[in-house]
């Protein structure tokens, strides 16, 4: 089971408070879309989750409470968060950044395996495997973000924008690979998008936020269906 | 061939294939690096057999610096971070086997390298657990201190480390089936030390935790999302380094049969940070050219002006970095590159 139960989620910098009491429910293997304007709190709900920035509130996984843990430990119970800007490590190789994200796993075992998986995905990064990562593309770095994110085999994958700085087949290409994913491993994903379409289109259900709150939840249907939504950030009127 | 080439003649001439990015290694990657190792290291054999003594005892001691310096790299050029307290371990060990040697009687001096090895990473273990709470300046200054208070604990307990008197010891002798003289037989101990320790860092640096120390250098945050835990890596890669400071102090008792607190001042842990900072940080060969510059650099600028060696020392870690800011192993990159290559 990794369901994911977010309830009453307040987070931060410093004094600054950014999320009010977010509370949300992600079910096992669904995929669930946050929009909203920027300077939403997108990526501030993302990092509270994988533990980058402190939070107050109760975060479950699968029943177990992980409210307060570092982002190491949260690492470990599974969650791989694929962060605004891509934390790509520049000096290291593609390979050094694939296997770091094989590092909470114990043992060697099919990670070899998986980073033919990774190329299956990605076929670029087969050839630029002893390259400093930081030598990739904007695109490129995204696609080894996700992939090193997959080394993991997270129970939950979250997505910050992972369309920023893809061609648009590329990135139609990444969120088919995405919904492949969830489908085959049953990975639960929490996925921000300005894209609001294409994560509507992958998406089971999907919340809106704004300046912190969630304003609007719903199946992924009832959000694309809604005007108001519609209107503000699918930039099309019904 | 012909075949093909006549059936191309009306087309466009192909584009040149696509352009490779930079490789991440540099020109010293993969088989020459290996190459130029061994070709070092067979010099390394030869060299005690040409050289007079002094020149020979002049290249065991870059030999031991370089054991410290590797120390030294790992911590600051691989982990990230910074320590101003290096020549404290290095003294350790130097102290942990004089004292080892001078109060037992009979014990065999290879028995302390690993005593003082082990001695000097757990004091940097315990060191390394509140140090790595600190980052940057804060952590400079507590490894400084670290340095400073050295010299008055060790004149403390005289009865232990002969206080300021210091210590002197019988150095190893060589064996008679060796063939060697004394010197040479210094030197060949100290380049095994040496090889070992190098093999060390190498294995560690390519494990699942070296790894781990790049990530954390590069990006702390993200390292830990992936699941690298900070602390414990930090304080680790702190103990590691006193390790290997610690075995350098050990054979550098072995060498000098002699440690007293002036031998291990504030001076020489600095003198190791820019040393290891000129050598090129982070690099394979950093620490080696390095201790080269640890050995040799204070002495010349003493020749070139005797009222001042500090001011011409000050200069000339300026002028290096100037003209070769990554160090110079980034220079003897760079310069190689330059070099064209056939296709
Ligand atoms: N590191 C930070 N330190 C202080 N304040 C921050 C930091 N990061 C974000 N904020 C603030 O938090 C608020 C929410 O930012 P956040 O990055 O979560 O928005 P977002 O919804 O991801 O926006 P975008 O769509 O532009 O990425 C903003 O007001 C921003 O100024
Ligand atoms: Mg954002």
């Amino acid at each position: 089971m990794s369901t994911l139960e977010v309830e009453d989620l307040t987070a931060g910098y410093g004094d600054a408070r950014v999320l009010h009491g977010i509370g949300l429910t992600v079910g096992e293997g669904e995929i669930c879309a946050i929009l909203g304007p920027n300077g939403a709190g997108k990526t501030t709900l993302l990092r509270a989750l994988s533990g980058m920035i402190k939070a107050r509130g109760r975060v479950r996984l699968g029943g177990t409470d992980l409210a307060g843990r570092s982002p190491d430990a949260l690492a470990r119970q599974g969650i791989a968060h694929v962060p605004e800007g891509r934390g790509t490590f520049m000096p290291l190789t593609v390979e050094e950044n694939l296997r770091l994200g094989a590092f909470v796993r114990r043992g060697r075992d099919g990670v070899n395996a998986d980073i033919e998986r990774i190329h299956g995905y990605f076929p670029v990064l087969k050839d630029r495997m002893k390259q400093a990562a930081g030598s990739l593309s904007g695109g490129e770095q995204q696609m080894l973000a996700i992939g090193r994110a997959l080394m993991s085999r997270p129970r939950l994958l979250l997505l910050d924008e992972p369309s920023l700085g893809l061609a648009p087949l590329v990135t139609r290409e990444l969120f088919r690979i995405v919904q492949a994913i969830n489908a085959e491993e049953q990975t639960t994903v929490v996925v921000v998008e300005q894209n609001a379409h294409l994560a509507l289109g992958i998406a089971q259900q999907a919340h809106v936020l704004e300046t912190g709150r969630i304003v609007l939840s719903g199946t992924a249907e009832q959000i694309r269906a809604d005007e108001q939504v519609a209107q503000s950030y699918l930039g099309y009127r019904v | 061939m012909s075949e093909t080439d006549s059936a191309q003649v009306k087309r466009a001439p192909a584009p040149p294939a696509a352009p490779r990015r930079p490789a991440p290694a540099g020109p010293l990657a993969g088989r020459w690096r290996w190459v130029a190792i061994a070709l070092l290291l067979a010099a390394a054999c030869y060299a005690p057999f040409q050289l007079v003594p002094f020149h020979v005892f002049q290249l065991t001691m870059v030999l031991v610096y370089a054991v410290a310096l590797l120390g030294l790299n790992l911590l600051v050029g691989h982990a990230g971070q910074i320590s101003l307290g290096h020549g404290a371990f290095f003294a350790v060990g130097a102290y942990t086997t004089a004292i080892l040697l001078d109060h037992w009687d009979g014990m065999p001096y290879p028995v302390t390298l690993p005593l003082a090895a082990g001695v000097a990473f757990l004091l940097g273990l315990a060191f390394g657990v509140p140090a790595m709470r600190l980052r940057g300046l804060y952590l400079a200054l507590v490894t400084l201190a670290m340095a400073i208070f050295l010299a008055p604990l060790l004149k403390r307990f005289e009865e232990l480390t002969g206080g300021s008197m210091g210590l002197t010891l019988a150095k190893p002798a060589p064996p008679a089936w060796s063939g060697l003289a004394p010197d040479q037989w210094l030197y060949f101990l100290t380049l095994v030390v040496a090889v070992a320790a190098f093999l060390l860092a190498h294995s560690l640096l390519r494990s699942r935790v070296g790894r781990a120390l790049h990530a954390l250098r590069d990006n702390e945050i993200a390292a830990e999302v992936m699941g690298v835990r900070l602390s414990s890596y930090k304080t680790l890669a702190f103990a590691w380094s006193a390790m290997f400071a610690g075995a350098a102090g050990c054979v550098y008792t072995w060498v000098i049969g002699f440690v007293s607190p002036d031998s291990f001042t504030v001076n020489l842990s600095i003198t190791m940070l820019a040393g290891l900072v000129v050598g090129g940080l982070g690099t394979l060969f950093g620490p080696l050219l390095g201790a080269l510059f640890v050995m040799f650099v204070p002495s010349i600028s003493q020749d070139i002006n005797d009222a001042a060696p500090g001011v011409i020392f000050g200069l000339l870690i300026i002028a290096v970095m100037y003209v070769a800011p990554t160090g110079l192993a980034g220079l003897a990159e760079r310069l190689i590159k330059k070099i064209p290559r056939k296709e």
